[in-house]
C-alpha cells in the first residue's frame, strides 16, 4: 500500500517540478501507529548518524561461541521474556541502534569446512585469513594434526601487532584458556587439542599460553582449564588432578615470571590491577560454569572477569586489544539443552553491557559477534509470547497474547518453540537390535521449562553439531561502520586492524 | 522391600534367556510405581514420596542438600540417564542430569559433569541408551568412595539399585 502512494507522488509531475520528495504531506492512514511512529524514529536516527574515523586506541571483540542468528533470537526473546515482555519485542544491550548502530551477516565456513569449528573461525578473526577445520592460526598449507606442517606456516596474530604498538591484551572465557577461541588469540597449533600435550617439535597451547605473557604479548588471561597448566602428580585446590604428562607446573613457573595467579572469586578480588603486573587466572580444572549453575563464592561472572579486564587493561594509555569468549553457549547447544543457552547468552549480553558502559565509542571499537551457528531451529506457528524454552502455543484472537492452548502436531501432541535438527534430544532411541526408531514423548509446559530439559531432535547424535548458517556482527566505536553488508569472516580483523591504525 | 517385589525388579536384570530379553519383560514406569504403591500398602519402609532430580540431591556449590543428608541410609527414587557405562558387564553405572553428550571438538576425553550418581545395582546392568529417561531405585549413600574394581571415585551412590524406563 505505502508503495503504491508512494509511486503516485513519484509519477505527479507537479510533485517533481516543485522539487519535492516523499517526506512531503502524504495520506498515509497509519501514520499515527506506534509501529509507525518507532519506525520513522529509527529512520531518523540513521539519518542522523555519522561514521566515526578516529583511530580506535582500544579494540574489544566480544564472541559467544555457536550463537548464530537462530540462537540470538532464542537469547533475545529469553532476555525479553525474563523481563516481562512478549520477547519478540525486546533489544539486546548490542541491538540497540544508539549504542551499537553497525551490523553485518558473517559467513563462517573454514578453507576445508562448509561446517566451521571454532579454531579456524576464532583464528579468522585474528589472523584476516580463513584457516582449515581444527587448526589455530597457520596458514592454508597447513594439515590438521601434522606437527611437523607448523613450521613455516605460522601466522601473525592481531594481538602481537597490537602488542608491538604498545597495546596491552587480555583473554577471557568461561571456557578453558586452552580452548579453541581463546586460544586463537595467542596460540598457532596444528591440532585445537593439543591443549596441554603436544608432538616433538610442537609446543601445546597452555604452555603457548605462558609464553606469550613472559613475552610481554599477554597481559591478561582469565578462564577456566587449569587441568593443562598443572602436572598429573599436583592436585590443584579444588581437588583435581592436573593433566600435563611433562611435569611442567606451568602455573609455577608462571608465578616464579612474576605473573599473578588467582583459582577463585577471593584471590581474583585481591589481584593487583594497577596494570603492572601480568594475570593469569584459572577458575576451573575445565571450563568455568555455567551461569545456571555458578555460585558467586566459587567464580566470577563473565561479566565481572569482563570488569576485571577492562579495569586492567584500561590502565595503558596507549590502549589495548581485548578477546571476550561467553564459550558455553556453543555446549549447552551441544547438549540440546537450550535452557544453558540463553541463560549463559544473557550474561553475555550482561558483559557487553558492562564493556559499553566502562568505555567510550569515541575511542574504542567494540565488536560482537560469533564463531558459527548450531542447527537449533525454531518451530511456528506461535503466538506472541510463547515461552522461548516451553510450549509453541497458538496465536490469540483479538490480539495480542498468544492462545492458551499449545500448536498440536499431526501426532496430537505439543511442541517446543525450540528444537534440533539432531543431538541427543533425537526422537529417534536405540533399540535392542540397535536399530533406530521412536516416537515423541508427550510433553508439559513444566517439562519443557525444565532447567535439564533436552529439546526434541530429529537425527540421533550424540553430540548436537554446529551448523554453517551465517552469525550477526554488531558495532560501534571507530570505523564499526565498515561493518556492512555480507562478509566473510577473515574481514573482521581487517576492520580491527584499520581502526587501530588509522592515521 | 526387595523381597515384596522381586518379579518388577528382577526384570531389569540379566536372567538366562540365552541373551535374548523378551520385550515385555521391560517395564514401564508405571508398572514400576505400580509396584512401589504394591509395596508400601505392604508396609514398606520406603522413605521417598517423589521422584527426585539430580538437582534434589546436589546444592549449586556441590555440597549435599538437606533433602540428601536427610534421606541418607534411606530407599529413594531418582530421574535421570545412564551414562555409557565404563566397562561391559557391570554392576554399576552413572547416573547423570541430562543424556551425557561427548562433543568431539570439545573434549579430548570423556568429562564426567560434578554432579553425577553413582549407581550400584544388585544384578549386572541391562545398559539402556545414554538418551533414555529412567528411574532409579536405590539406597542413598554419601560421602567419597572409590570403586575398587574401576577406581571410580563417587561422593553420592545409591546401592542395591533397580531401574527402568521413565
Amino acid at each position: 500500500m505505502e508503495t503504491v502512494v508512494f509511486r503516485n507522488i513519484l509519477l505527479s509531475s507537479a510533485a517533481l517540478a516543485l522539487g519535492s520528495t516523499a517526506a512531503f504531506a502524504q495520506d498515509i492512514v497509519q501514520s499515527k501507529s506506534s509501529w509507525y511512529t518507532d519506525a520513522e524514529a529509527a529512520l531518523n536516527q540513521r539519518l542522523e548518524h555519522q561514521p566515526n574515523t578516529n583511530r580506535a586506541k582500544n579494540v574489544i571483540l566480544f564472541i559467544a561461541d555457536g550463537m548464530g542468528v537462530g540462537t540470538n533470537y532464542a537469547i533475545r526473546l529469553y532476555a525479553g521474556q525474563q523481563n516481562g515482555e512478549y520477547g519478540s519485542e525486546h533489544v539486546l544491550p548490542y541491538e540497540a541502534y544508539q549504542d551499537f548502530p553497525n551490523v553485518a551477516l558473517v559467513k563462517t565456513y573454514n578453507i576445508n569446512a562448509q561446517t566451521p569449528d571454532s579454531a579456524p573461525t576464532a583464528g579468522s578473526m585474528n589472523t584476516g585469513v580463513k584457516q582449515v577445520f581444527n587448526t589455530i592460526n597457520l596458514s592454508e598449507n597447513a594439515v590438521h594434526n601434522e606437527c611437523a606442517s607448523e613450521e613455516g606456516n605460522k601466522l601473525t596474530l592481531f594481538s602481537e601487532l597490537m602488542s608491538e604498538m604498545g597495546k596491552s591484551v587480555g583473554v577471557v572465557t568461561t571456557a578453558r584458556i586452552t580452548h579453541a577461541t581463546p586460544a586463537a588469540a595467542y596460540a598457532k597449533t596444528a591440532n585445537r587439542n593439543w591443549e596441554g600435550e603436544a608432538p616433538e617439535g610442537c609446543t601445546d597451547i597452555a604452555t603457548q599460553l605462558v609464553d606469550q605473557m613472559k613475552a610481554g604479548v599477554v597481559d591478561i588471561a582469565m578462564g577456566g582449564g587449569r587441568r593443562y597448566f598443572l602436572p598429573e602428580t599436583v592436585t590443584d585446590e579444588e581437588g583435581k588432578k592436573g593433566r600435563r604428562k611433562d611435569g611442567h607446573n606451568l602455573v609455577n613457573e608462571a608465578q616464579d615470571a612474576g605473573i599473578q595467579y588467582a583459582w577463585n572469586t577471593e584471590t581474583a578480588k585481591a589481584l593487583n590491577l594497577e596494570g603492572d603486573t601480568p594475570v593469569l587466572a584459572l577458575f576451573e580444572d575445565s571450563h568455568m560454569k555455567y551461569e545456571h549453575d555458578r555460585t558467586e563464592a566459587d567464580e566470577p561472572s563473565l561479566t565481572e572477569m569482563t570488569k576485571t579486564a577492562i579495569d586492567y587493561l584500561s590502565k595503558n594509555d596507549d590502549g589495548y586489544y581485548l578477546e571476550i569468549e561467553s564459550g558455553r553457549v556453543d555446549h549447552a547447544n551441544h547438549d540440546g539443552n537450550a535452557f544453558r543457552t540463553v541463560t549463559d547468552g544473557v550474561e553475555f549480553a550482561n558483559a557487553v553491557a558492562a564493556a559499553a558502559a566502562m568505555t567510550n565509542p569515541e575511542d574504542t571499537l567494540i565488536i560482537v559477534t560469533a564463531d558459527h551457528e548450531h542447527s537449533i531451529a525454531l518451530n511456528g506457528y506461535c503466538g506472541r509470547g510463547s515461552p522461548i524454552l516451553g510450549l509453541c502455543y497458538d496465536i490469540g484472537k483479538g490480539q495480542v497474547k498468544h492462545a492458551d492452548e499449545p500448536v498440536l502436531a499431526d501426532d496430537g501432541k505439543p511442541f517446543t518453540v525450540i528444537g534440533y535438527l539432531n543431538g541427543p534430544g533425537a526422537v529417534l532411541k536405540e533399540q535392542e537390535d540397535k536399530s533406530y526408531s521412536g516416537s515423541r514423548p508427550d510433553l508439559t509446559e513444566e517439562e519443557a521449562e525444565d532447567s535439564e530439559y533436552v529439546q526434541q531432535a530429529l537425527i540421533p547424535m550424540s553430540s548436537e553439531s554446529h551448523s554453517g548458517e551465517d552469525v550477526a556482527v554488531w558495532a560501534r566505536g571507530p570505523f564499526a561502520h565498515l561493518f556492512d553488508g555480507v562478509i566473510e569472516q577473515n574481514y573482521i580483523f581487517h576492520v580491527m586492524n584499520h581502526a587501530a591504525n588509522a592515521e | 522391600m526387595m523381597s515384596q517385589a522381586p518379579q518388577v525388579f528382577s526384570a531389569v536384570t540379566k536372567p538366562d534367556y540365552g541373551g535374548v530379553m523378551p520385550n515385555e519383560i521391560l517395564i514401564d514406569r508405571r508398572t514400576l510405581l505400580a509396584a512401589f504403591a504394591a509395596a508400601l500398602a505392604l508396609g514398606s519402609s520406603r522413605a521417598c514420596a517423589e521422584t527426585l532430580r539430580m538437582r534434589d540431591l546436589y546444592n549449586k556449590d556441590l555440597s549435599f542438600s538437606d533433602l540428601a543428608q536427610k534421606m541418607e541410609n534411606e530407599r529413594i527414587e531418582v530421574r535421570g540417564y545412564m551414562a555409557p557405562p565404563l566397562k561391559a558387564e557391570s554392576r554399576f553405572f552413572v547416573l547423570t542430569k541430562r543424556p551425557m553428550a561427548v562433543c568431539p571438538f570439545c573434549e579430548t576425553e570423556a568429562e564426567w559433569p560434578d554432579d553425577i550418581l553413582a549407581v550400584y545395582t544388585k544384578r549386572i546392568i541391562d545398559v539402556v541408551p545414554y538418551n533414555v529417561p529412567i528411574i532409579v531405585e536405590g539406597r542413598l549413600k554419601l560421602g567419597t568412595f572409590e570403586d575398587p574394581e574401576t577406581g571410580f571415585v563417587s561422593r553420592v551412590r545409591t546401592i542395591e539399585s533397580h531401574y527402568a524406563r521413565d
